[in-house]
């Protein structure tokens, strides 16, 4: 597995890949960031509805207001995560590279275990830089607005720093499982790509609003819930139970169609 | 079998290379469907080792599926195979002492040649020194750093062979590895393919280029809508293509005379320009000149032409058409 690991981290040396995988996430994060913190309120005036990353320069204060706006950009980081191990995995059929790849591991499974490691590690460090990146941001910008950062770096600012990233970062494999599932079964990155996100945000939406429950079992929400920490509507441990449940069920089926299928 | 091609048997699957242990492919009622249609049917197929075989038919015959199956790409639906003494059920067993070119060669673009061969290597654990040697071997040692995408089709396929060849393989399975070559590069691949063999190494290749073939193959496996219609040493399967004899009398008098003397000893024979193209094996030369003496004809010149693989691979195919 660590060969095919091996293997898999020269691709991902690509610029192409660098500059998408690692910049599509921090900047998506840093504007988000910018965005939460220009808006910053004193008070949220009894018009407002809470839409539109409204927060109050009190919120914001707080030990987890440094994260803020990265655990808000958690969904569009999931989906650049989505992308990536979409495209990295069904580029091989498009490129025709699979082939190759099989003859030089023709344990399947492997493969494919080396190839999510591999891909795994690339969002981390993705996600790490994205936080990092953020959060010097949001040192910069606050003073401006009259956010006091003292709490930021207190051991429970750090605490929720560290959290927060262990939770994006679980949210971001869990899209990853799903991407690649698309991937080997769709074998076209442009269509595992658009699949994966058209569910994602259109068509959760719509489903969820039909089904009032759908927050709680739909894979989506509860990686969004994941991410956040837990939501109202869908507690941590539930989303991730049942995230792992899913993501155990899609990786098996994943691992039997590649392992089976006529390459 | 189809009708006029040779059976298989042992003397067909190459008695000259019988000391060279057990055969580096052996398959045993191969098949493969894909819905309604057989792409490969029955096939029988015994490779020895350390020869240069060449793997011809017409498209849609079942070579790339062959291929595909022997390096486990692709699941028979019947049938089995062995390769390097390993069943094709476990290709983990034998793909480390494979070398493979599939179908055309398939390259991440953005990656330079090395780097693609690098990915090759690290997945299959092999020699990291390997990529220089087999750059060079292909020629494409100062071209090894530029981006794939940058590559002509002919640098491409020579980097394919250089991805085969990476793990010093005992057999090398090449699948049409002279496409997009221009003729210096089919000269060198030529050539490169020779020394393998030379080296033991086990050289199985698919060609459209007939002539190719020809020059660089001491065995053949021919097959037709998926099943084996020839297979053993192509000196095998030229000699037993009818060939001609060509006498030139002296005399160009004596032309028509020595075809009607030719007819009359059960040799069909007909006036082409200054010669006389009897129907009559190589073997028949020298009666051919006793009869043309003995009826006062002179000859000036006699030899034996035979059927180009070409015309061998056409009688074969299009035999088994009918």
């Amino acid at each position: 597995m660590l060969a095919a690991f091996s293997s898999e981290w020269v691709k991902l040396r690509r610029r192409a890949v660098l500059l998408w995988g690692l910049g599509g996430g921090l900047l998506f994060t840093v504007l988000i960031t910018i965005f939460t913190i220009e808006r910053a309120v004193k008070v949220i005036g009894p018009g407002f509805h809470g839409h539109g990353f409204r927060i109050t320069v009190a919120q914001l204060s707080q030990a987890d207001g440094l994260v803020h706006g990265f655990v808000d950009a958690s969904t569009l980081v999931g989906i650049v995560a989505l992308c990536l191990f979409a495209g990295a995995t069904a580029s091989e059929y498009s490129q025709g590279t699979m082939s190759n790849l099989l003859v030089r591991q023709p344990r399947r499974a492997v493969l494919l275990a080396g190839k999510y490691l591999a891909l795994a590690l690339f969002i981390a460090i993705a996600v790490a830089l994205a936080i990092i990146v953020a959060s010097a941001f949001a040192f910069l910008l606050a003073p401006g607005k009259g956010v006091s950062t003292s709490a930021w770096t207190s051991s429970t600012g750090l605490n929720d720093l560290a959290q927060s990233f262990l939770h994006v970062y679980l949210a971001c494999l869990g899209y990853g499982v799903f991407g690649m599932a698309l991937a080997i079964v769709l074998r076209s990155p442009g269509v595992s790509i658009a699949l994966g996100v058209a569910w994602v945000i259109p068509a959760e939406a719509i489903i969820t609003a039909i089904w009032s429950n759908g927050d709680r079992w739909l894979p989506g929400q509860l990686l969004s819930a994941l991410a956040h920490g837990g939501t109202s509507s869908s507690s941590y441990s539930h989303s991730l139970v049942l995230l792992v449940v899913y993501a155990a069920l899609a990786a098996a089926g994943t691992v039997a169609l590649f392992a089976r299928r006529d390459a | 079998m189809v009708p006029g091609t040779l059976p298989r048997d042992s003397s067909m699957t190459g008695n000259d290379h019988s000391a060279l242990g057990h055969p580096a492919v052996i398959t045993t009622g191969l098949t493969k469907r894909y819905g309604e249609r057989l792409a490969v049917d029955g096939l029988e197929i015994e490779l020895p080792r350390g020869v240069v075989s060449g793997f011809v038919g017409p498209n849609g015959a079942g070579k790339t599926t062959t291929i595909r199956m022997l390096l486990g790409l692709v699941a028979p639906s019947s049938g089995s195979a062995t390769v390097l003494g390993h069943s094709i059920d476990h290709p983990a067993a034998y793909l480390s002492h494979v070398g493979a070119l599939v179908e055309s060669p398939a390259f991440y673009p953005t990656l330079s040649g090395r780097r693609n061969l690098e990915v090759l290597t690290r997945l299959g654990r092999l020699d990291g020194s390997r990529i220089d040697e087999v750059l060079g071997l292909v020629e494409l040692a100062d071209r090894a750093g530029d981006l794939v995408r940058s590559y002509s089709l002919g640098m491409r396929q020579r980097l394919g062979v250089a991805a085969a060849l990476l793990p010093e393989p005992d057999l090398v399975i090449l699948d049409e590895p002279a496409n997009g070559l221009d003729p210096a590069g089919i000269r060198e691949m030529r050539g490169l393919l020779r020394g393998l063999a030379d080296r033991g190494q086990t050289v199985f290749v698919s060609s459209h280029q007939l002539s190719e073939i020809e020059a660089i193959c001491d065995h053949l496996v021919m097959i037709h809508q998926g099943r084996t219609v020839f297979q053993g040493p192509v000196a095998e399967l030229l000699e037993s293509q009818h060939s001609d004899l060509l006498a030139m009398p002296e005399h160009p008098a004596d032309l028509a005379r020595l075809a009607e003397l030719c007819s009359r000893l059960g040799k069909p024979a007909r006036v082409d320009g200054d010669t006389v193209r009897v129907a009559a094996p190589g073997d028949w030369a020298a009666e051919l000149n006793r009869q043309a003496m003995a009826g006062g004809i002179t000859l000036r010149g006699l030899q034996s032409t035979r059927a180009s693989l070409e015309e061998a691979f056409f009688a074969v195919t299009e035999g088994g058409q009918d």
